[in-house]
């Protein structure tokens, strides 16, 4: 009979034990969760998809100035970069031009 | 022989000059006239059709720096080495197209003009990175050690390069994943624009790249003929 008793006290000590000492799930922290979405946010408002305009469109920002500095942009540096080529093309052949007359005029010697 | 070559390689570049210009003309109606405006940015997302292909341009001209870099090393030849100088020349070219189209295109989609995202901000170290080749080479008639010591950047900047392309991927950023990402893409009209475009900027980065290398070689040879004409 002891030893009933001594096993339904054990019994009820080891179920009611970790019951007790369980706690209870912590409030999920809302500073937490804030920045979970905000990063969940940035991630889906990444462009995705280009999806051409039906009907008219307003901008606030000027976008045709923007575009138009764009193009512009483009074709002044590479006119720049032509400009370059070209005016090291002329250097160096004259350079070249002379250093040969040079040497010509060296073995003349 | 060698006329033979020059007259060759000259039909060969006034062939590549003559379709660079036709396509640039059609590229420039396909994205005017073709494609539509986009719904969200409005037409400031046009900036996008000469943005990303000129990206691709760098692309290859820091490739094509960084392998005749490569070679010059492996060979010291300096035809490579005149490849290596005009593919970083290009290539910081277009570098420097997408470090100012690029903001113009984010003041109206993101607000501001720059933001240090993980693309943007390794395609500046990229355009750094060989903004110091040039710096080294710029000096005066590079020597066999400035020579070797900008080959070696190119082929450091060269690492950088899948940075670039794979950082909008594996890190968070806001950069666009229209083209690279999982996203819907783009509309029909926009895709051949784009594609056409592409083909656009692969003619105009080849004919730049031909064109300075070869003034590099005559500078070569100019070098080579003044360093005889010392020893006489």
């Amino acid at each position: 009979m002891r030893a009933l008793i001594a096993a339904l006290v054990l019994g009820c000590t080891m179920l009611i034990t970790p019951m007790a000492l369980a706690e209870s799930p912590p409030e999920p922290d809302t500073a937490d969760s804030e920045a979970q979405d905000a990063q969940e946010d940035a991630a889906t408002e990444r462009a995705t998809q280009f999806v051409g305009v039906e009907g008219p469109e307003a901008e606030s920002v000027p976008g045709g100035a923007l575009m138009l500095a764009a193009y512009a942009i483009v074709w002044v540096l590479l006119f720049l970069f032509l400009l370059r080529i070209r005016g090291l093309q002329r250097q160096t052949a004259e350079e070249l031009e002379r250093l040969s007359a040079q040497i010509r005029a060296s073995e003349d010697r | 022989m060698s006329g033979t070559r020059q007259s060759g390689s000259s039909t060969v570049w006034s062939l590549l000059l003559f379709a660079t210009l036709a396509l640039f003309a059609a590229t420039l109606y396909a994205i005017f006239i073709v494609a539509p405006v986009e719904q969200q940015m409005g037409i400031v997302q046009k900036i996008f059709y000469f943005h990303v292909p000129s990206a691709y341009a760098m692309y290859i001209g820091f490739g094509v720096s960084a392998v005749g870099s490569a070679v010059y090393l492996l060979k010291r030849d300096p035809r490579w080495d005149a490849l290596g100088v005009a593919g970083a020349e290009v290539g910081t070219l277009f570098c420097l197209i997408v470090l100012l189209t690029g903001p113009l295109w984010a003041r109206k989609a993101w607000g501001v003009w720059w933001t240090w995202d993980p693309r943007l901000t390794t395609t500046l170290l990229a355009g750094m990175i060989f903004a110091a080749y040039l710096a080294l080479r710029s000096m005066g008639d590079a020597g066999e050690v400035e020579k070797r010591f900008a080959a070696g950047l190119a082929l450091f900047g060269l690492v950088d390069l899948p940075l670039i392309h794979y950082s909008v991927q594996r890190w968070r950023g806001v950069h666009p994943t229209v083209i690279t990402g999982k996203g819907g893409g783009l509309e029909s009209e926009m895709y051949w624009t784009l594609g056409l475009s592409f083909i656009a900027f692969t003619g105009l980065a080849a004919l730049l790249i031909w064109a300075r290398a070869s003034v590099e070689r005559q500078r070569e040879e100019s070098a080579r003929l003044r360093l005889e004409l010392m020893h006489r």
